[in-house]
């Protein structure tokens, strides 16, 4: 009869295992498959300046400094590796162009532009993507070390080495972000 | 942090079982009074009748129930014959990548259709339903008269009601108790009177009635929430903001977006008093807050974010602020926050008007420029500069003083910054009369004039055939009593919207509305009266 109650227990805890454990890969798939969005995103982007580039360069006589200031940034960000670097590289890329955007303001021409227009809204639309693609990211990191920190999963992920994953900094924050109360009343 | 998704909850879906049973009693109560005519007497008496009943209205109130809320979602874009937007058409382009934004800020987890309602009226709304389908439609007015923020802004909004789970309900409630309003609609539209009289229709609007009851159950909170969730995704306040405010002057789509399906859009279609008012009843009874709040709590966003960016620039530059002079943010035509300046700096600002977003130090919300007592001065001093002559009134949307200016020949009143005109009504007819004389209509003002016509015309049917008002507009002050202005088409026969005082017969037009109505009148453009009622 003891030997019964023992196996249960023993094979309780084997399930408790197993559903933990699968919990913990559930969230590190998750971290990763968001990682391959961002990079989606990324690479997007990474294609569209070469065209944006040739396309106002003859408008932007007088600011070739700041297209070569883009090219060399996105250089830089193609050839970058792993979330630190990568990120460091990113927010280069988004800086430079974020002056590029501000400097075509002032060429009406290329407002009147259609092809002009629609690269910068596919680029407009690349940007926000890479924020929000960021903050899942981000969230979701902070999901999975939260799992790996906490009583009792924190005993199987040492038992399996779960690595923890890094965060993807986002730059220094130029929008104003406000704060906001979902649980707000009247 | 825009909003991920991953911290919002969702509800529990128990008013959907709520619904059912409702739809369930109306049966059983309708089947009850024609047994109760047809066998009077004891076999009524029996408990096996009963049982019989109870189980066959429960069995028509699941096909009812199945039928309209499985597949609510193609049912509200068949109805409203909305589109999916055309990727080759700038606008519509921009719709649907920002729709694709928000399934990257989801992780996928949901699938989002978007859809364009061909109507030029001003509306957005979202609907979703049991076998997983979601939809965000915006009406082809809409989508064309707003930037890009206010668009994420708009799809922001509408995505939360979706991930949280309350538009699933208030599609069901639409669907299930709305068919019958919409159908009712179609009849008193085609007007055959006849079928006023049939106990169908009666039915019909029996169950319309009580479907109003489901209004109690659909509360007021869910806009406040999705109005905070699209400003913590957008983190733009103020494109909403400028969003609602639009929406609430012109026209909403009533007519157009069949009843019934008003608590899925982003503001009524039907501007009501009873949306418009607080207090315990409108809170029970009513599915829309005033815009009046929402456009409250969204400045103080405004305000709250600005502190925010005040920090921020102070911890970047090190150096403490300095509190001798009043600090301002000011939203640039880029739609960025700028700043911090004095008041001197903003003076150097070309593109400040009255109408521009500033906050300062102090106030508690965001406002328009016009508002602070200080940057007022600047715009006086503009004025003066330009050797104007003031005319003793104030510009009902900057109040700023007005100058008077000629026009055509003769004397009119003008605001040197909105571009809004106010004439005496007596010189209305001379102006017409001289059109052309010293401005010719522009290619530019003869497209504006007939599409305002066009629009104008469709919303000038319904308000006939429902014999409804304007409803709650925010009405203009009269610049020169202050009363509020009457908001109206200049005729029946000129259907450009304008604001009259009556007391002291004064016309406001709003910028190029004095030009179209010129134009319409130079071109012979007229409402087509043989347009008739599209469904
Ligand atoms: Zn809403
Ligand atoms: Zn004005
Ligand atoms: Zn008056």
């Amino acid at each position: 009869m003891a030997g019964w109650i023992i196996l249960g227990i023993f094979v309780l805890g084997i399930l408790w295992l197993i559903v933990i454990y699968n919990g913990l890969i559930a969230k590190r798939n998750d971290v990763q498959g968001s990682w391959k969005q961002i990079d989606v995103q990324l690479n997007r982007r990474h294609d569209l300046i070469p065209n944006l580039v040739s396309t106002v360069k003859g408008a932007l006589e007088f600011e070739q400094d700041t297209l070569e200031k883009v090219i060399s940034a996105r250089a830089k960000a193609v050839g970058a590796t792993g979330p630190q670097s990568k990120a460091e590289a990113e927010n280069m890329l988004t800086q430079a162009l974020g002056k590029l955007f501000a400097v075509m303001e002032n060429y009406p021409d290329l407002k009147s532009n259609q092809n002009v227009m629609q690269l910068q809204e596919e680029l407009t639309s690349t940007e926000n993507r890479i924020a929000f693609a960021r903050q899942l990211y981000n969230d979701l990191v902070a999901n999975y070390r939260t799992a790996l920190q906490v009583f009792p999963s924190n005993f199987v992920s040492s038992m399996f080495n779960f690595r923890t994953e890094e965060y993807f900094e986002a730059p220094a924050e130029t929008k104003a972000v406000p704060a906001v109360n979902l649980s707000i009343r009247k | 942090m825009p909003l991920t998704f991953i911290d919002i909850e969702r509800q529990k879906n128990w008013r959907i079982v709520l619904f059912f049973l409702v739809l369930m009693a109306l049966y059983l109560l309708a089947a009850a009074l024609f047994f109760a005519a047809l066998l009077p007497g004891p076999l009524s008496a029996e408990p096996r009748f009963w049982v019989f009943l109870v189980i066959a209205a429960a069995l028509t109130a699941s096909i009812h129930f199945w039928f309209s809320a499985s597949n609510a979602v193609d049912t509200v874009v068949r109805r409203l014959n909305a589109q999916p937007p055309d990727l080759k058409d700038d606008v519509h382009r921009m719709f649907a990548n920002i729709i694709q934004e928000l399934h990257v800020v989801t992780g996928a987890k949901r699938n989002i259709r978007c859809a364009v309602i061909p109507s030029l009226s001003l509306n957005a709304l979202a609907a979703a339903d049991l076998k997983g389908n979601a939809v965000i439609a915006i009406t082809e007015g809409l989508l064309s008269r707003l930037s890009r923020p206010q668009v994420e802004a708009v799809v922001a909004h509408e995505a939360h009601h979706i991930l949280s789970g309350d538009c699933l309900e208030t599609t069901v409630a639409a669907s299930i108790f709305g068919t019958f309003s919409s159908a009712m609609e179609k009849v008193r539209y085609s007007s055959s009177n006849r079928l006023f009289a049939s106990p169908a229709f009666l039915l019909a609007w029996v169950l319309l009635q009580l479907g109003y009851l489901v209004n109690l159950f659909i509360s007021r909170e869910r806009e406040y929430r999705a109005d905070a969730a699209a400003v913590r995704m957008t983190r733009n306040p103020l494109a909403l903001a400028e969003t609602l405010h639009f929406l609430s002057r012109g026209w909403r789509g009533a007519g157009f977006i069949g009843s019934g399906f008003e608590m899925l859009c982003i503001v009524n279609p039907v501007a009501t008093t009873l949306d418009e008012t607080e207090g315990f009843l409108p809170d029970l009874l009513s599915t829309h807050p005033p815009i009046k709040k929402r456009l409250e709590i969204l400045l103080q966003m405004a305000r709250v974010s600005i502190t925010e960016l005040d920090a921020n620039a102070e911890r970047r530059s090190g150096r403490k602020g300095t509190d001798a002079q009043e600090r301002y943010f000011v939203m640039s035509p880029a739609r960025l926050w700028q700043g911090p300046f004095t008041a001197g700096e903003l003076d150097a600002l070309p593109w400040l008007s009255p109408l521009t977003w500033v906050a300062n130090g102090k106030g508690k919300t965001a406002e328009r420029a016009w508002k602070d007592p200080l940057l007022n001065t600047i715009f006086l001093r503009r004025l003066a500069g330009d050797g104007r002559i003031e005319s003793g009134f104030t510009c009902p949307v900057c109040k700023q003083p007005l100058v008077t200016a000629a026009y055509e020949g003769t004397q009119i009143v003008q605001c040197g910054f909105c571009a809004g005109t106010l004439v005496e009504n007596g010189r209305i007819p001379r102006i017409i009369a001289r059109t052309g004389r010293e401005r010719p209509c522009t290619e530019r003002l003869n497209a504006l004039a007939r599409s305002v016509l066009q629009q104008n015309q469709a919303r000038n049917i319904y308000r006939k055939v429902a014999a409804r008002g304007a409803g709650q507009v925010p009405l203009l002050p009269c610049p020169k009593c202050k009363n509020p202005m009457f908001r109206g088409f200049y005729s029946t026969a000129h259907l450009i919207e304008v604001d009259r005082c009556s007391n002291c017969g004064l016309t406001w037009f709003d910028q190029d509305e004095l030009e179209m109505l010129q134009c319409l009148i130079e071109n012979r453009l007229l409402p087509d009266i043989t347009v008739a009622v599209k469904d």
